[in-house]
């Protein structure tokens, strides 16, 4: 299958600072891939980078397999890309903005009236089309930068943080925009410290740290990696010091935290011994009403990841 | 080489430019400047009891003093955000990662400068046209006028040039606005009379050149450079017509492409 993205071995040096240290990756199309890093990893960088803002050191971007810093013209006609924050023109109404913008990608009048219809109606800004922007709100800004995003219909989403400045019911629109997206068989690149937005919608990831890809995979087999050394045990009954001390002493238990009949058992992290103490505990006449693995969340690995990165224990 | 795609996108940028000059009454406010300051020679003789002029030419001469002012004022308005702003309030975010040339986007904003700079100067001949009529007749309106009208055009053009030049390469549109009509207003003209007392011809300053607007007219240009009372004593050169209508399309042109090529090199970062 062709790839809707590629990026070979980047690198973006501003003068004596690397921001991107030889970065690769593909993107499949149809693929939703997020694009994860702490601030200052490189993410925007290389999305700048993909939609020749900026132009590399050394290195390629591709677009459907046309070379973006050699001929944007070409490769930017199926990208539709939200970048940092943008400034908006607010002398303009959101009609006039994105009538301006479908004339930039050659949709004709009708085609273009239709579309501001829809997308407006997307990010809920329909009463607003013939209002100045400039007497919107930060979010309302926000979800016309969306809307002209998707204006053209782009077959590949860049997107850069695009939950930033929006309220909860905002950020709940644009995870379930990104689903539609999904659905649609839309190619994304996401990039977002919303870890939820990325899990939920993503097939891969992609972690950068300090201008390098760390790791990249698909969301499952990477969750997969992880060691879950945490399990949650619910008794029947409050349990007692003595009750406490008894379990402390099972063979395998590192730690335990307890709040009334509930305990959390820190162990290894091994498959024997969880299935071990679980014996131990009925073994010693305990009433065990549930035993399960705590789940780990995207954002404990890429804490975890990050953490091992910079050397923290 | 362009296609006509570019052409499309340039045109594209002059409209929503020139909407942007109208929706911010940058054109609103120079086009009152416009207005009242060729009224101030036709209103202030007769509230002063006083004669206007025996020539019509010495009319306009007198009126057109005040053209080159405009003329920066306006460029400085219309050119000096044209590409500084893109960058400054980040709405070049949102337009560069799309399917068009940059060139097509600047050469779009200038084209929209110059326009709008063009519409204010035609607004004030206009307006010294119509006074003209109406102190002395129709038929004075002489040929001289026109050409002052043209060579203000072309002025206005290496104007807007200059302010575009600086846009390319400042940070922030009050510092490029601000460079760009000091550097017209003030520090050409310095330039001016630091070489006339030095004797040396000021001919490739274009703020020297802009002299022709009134030189043809007669004497009554408001802004004749003159030796003075004080203890220098300097010779005064006039521009020539045609080298400085050559010094006005040089820095029209020069300035322009160079603004162009540090605009298309600027980056997002």
């Amino acid at each position: 299958m062709e790839n809707a993205i590629e990026v070979e071995k980047i690198v973006k040096r501003f003068g004596d600072f690397t921001a991107i240290n030889g970065v690769s990756f593909k993107i499949k199309k149809g693929e939703i891939v997020g694009y994860l890093g702490p601030n200052g990893a490189g993410k925007t960088t290389t999305i700048k980078l993909l939609t020749n803002l900026l132009t590399p050191t050394s290195g390629h971007a591709y677009i459907n397999g046309t070379d973006v810093n050699k001929n944007p013209t070409e490769a930017l006609v199926p990208v539709g890309a939200l970048i940092e924050v943008p400034g908006i023109y607010d002398y303009l109404t959101p009609h006039e903005m994105l009538t301006y913008f479908g004339k930039i990608y050659k949709m004709d009048k009708r085609e273009i009236n239709q579309r501001i219809k829809e997308v407006l109606g997307v990010v809920k800004l329909s009463d607003w089309e013939n209002k100045k922007i400039v007497s919107f709100s930060t979010g309302m800004q926000r979800r016309l930068t969306i809307a002209n995003t998707i204006l053209h219909d782009p077959e590949i989403l860049i997107l850069d943080e695009p939950a930033i400045g929006l309220d909860p019911k905002g950020i709940k629109d644009v995870r379930d925009l990104l689903k539609q997206f999904k659905s649609e068989g839309m190619t994304v690149l996401l990039s977002s410290h919303l870890l939820h937005e990325v899990s939920d919608t993503c097939d891969r990831v992609i972690f950068l740290d300090r201008g390098n890809v760390i790791t990249h995979g698909p969301i499952d087999e990477i969750m997969g990696r992880m060691v879950v050394e945490t399990i949650e045990v619910k008794f029947l009954n409050s349990l007692s010091k003595e009750d406490v001390k008894k379990i402390k002493d099972i063979e395998g238990i590192h730690n335990l935290e307890m709040d009334g009949n509930i305990i959390k058992i820190n162990f290894d992290g091994t498959s024997e011994t969880s299935s071990k103490i679980l014996i131990e505990l009925i073994g010693r006449g305990f009433k065990v009403i549930s035993y399960a693995p705590q789940k780990r969340e995207l954002e404990d690995f890429y804490v975890s990841i990050m953490n091992d990165e910079r050397g923290v224990i | 080489m362009a296609t006509a795609d570019d052409f499309k996108h340039m045109y594209l940028s002059v409209r929503f430019e020139l909407l942007k000059h109208f929706r911010r009454r940058r054109i609103l406010i120079t086009g009152v400047l416009a207005v009242l300051l060729p009224l101030i020679f036709y209103i202030v003789p007769p509230l002063l009891d006083q004669d206007y002029t025996d020539a019509a030419n010495d009319f306009a001469a007198s009126n057109l003093g005040f053209i080159t002012l405009l003329i920066i004022i306006s460029g400085a308005i219309f050119a000096g955000d044209s590409i500084s702003g893109e960058f400054e309030k980040k709405t070049g975010l949102l337009l560069f990662p799309t399917p068009q040339r940059k060139t097509s986007i600047f050469t779009g904003k200038y084209i929209a400068s110059v326009i709008a700079t063009w519409l204010i100067v035609a607004l004030f001949y206009l307006v010294t046209v119509i006074e003209i009529a109406s102190i002395y007749g129709v038929s004075e309106i002489s040929v001289e006028v026109i050409q002052s009208f043209l060579i203000a055009l072309l002025y206005s053009t290496s104007v807007i040039s200059v302010v575009f030049f600086f846009s390319s390469i400042m940070k922030r549109t009050i510092t490029s606005t601000l460079i760009g009509f000091f550097f017209l207003m003030m520090i050409l003209p310095i330039i001016t009379s630091v070489l006339m007392v030095a004797e040396v011809d000021p001919w490739f300053v274009v703020t020297h050149s802009a002299d022709l607007i009134t030189d043809g007219l007669g004497s009554g240009g408001g802004f004749v450079h003159g030796g003075g009372q004080g203890p220098i004593e300097f010779t005064i050169f006039e521009p020539d017509l045609y080298t400085g209508i050559g010094v006005m399309a040089a820095y029209a042109i020069i300035l322009f492409l160079i603004g162009l090529v540090f605009a298309n090199r600027r980056r997002m970062e």
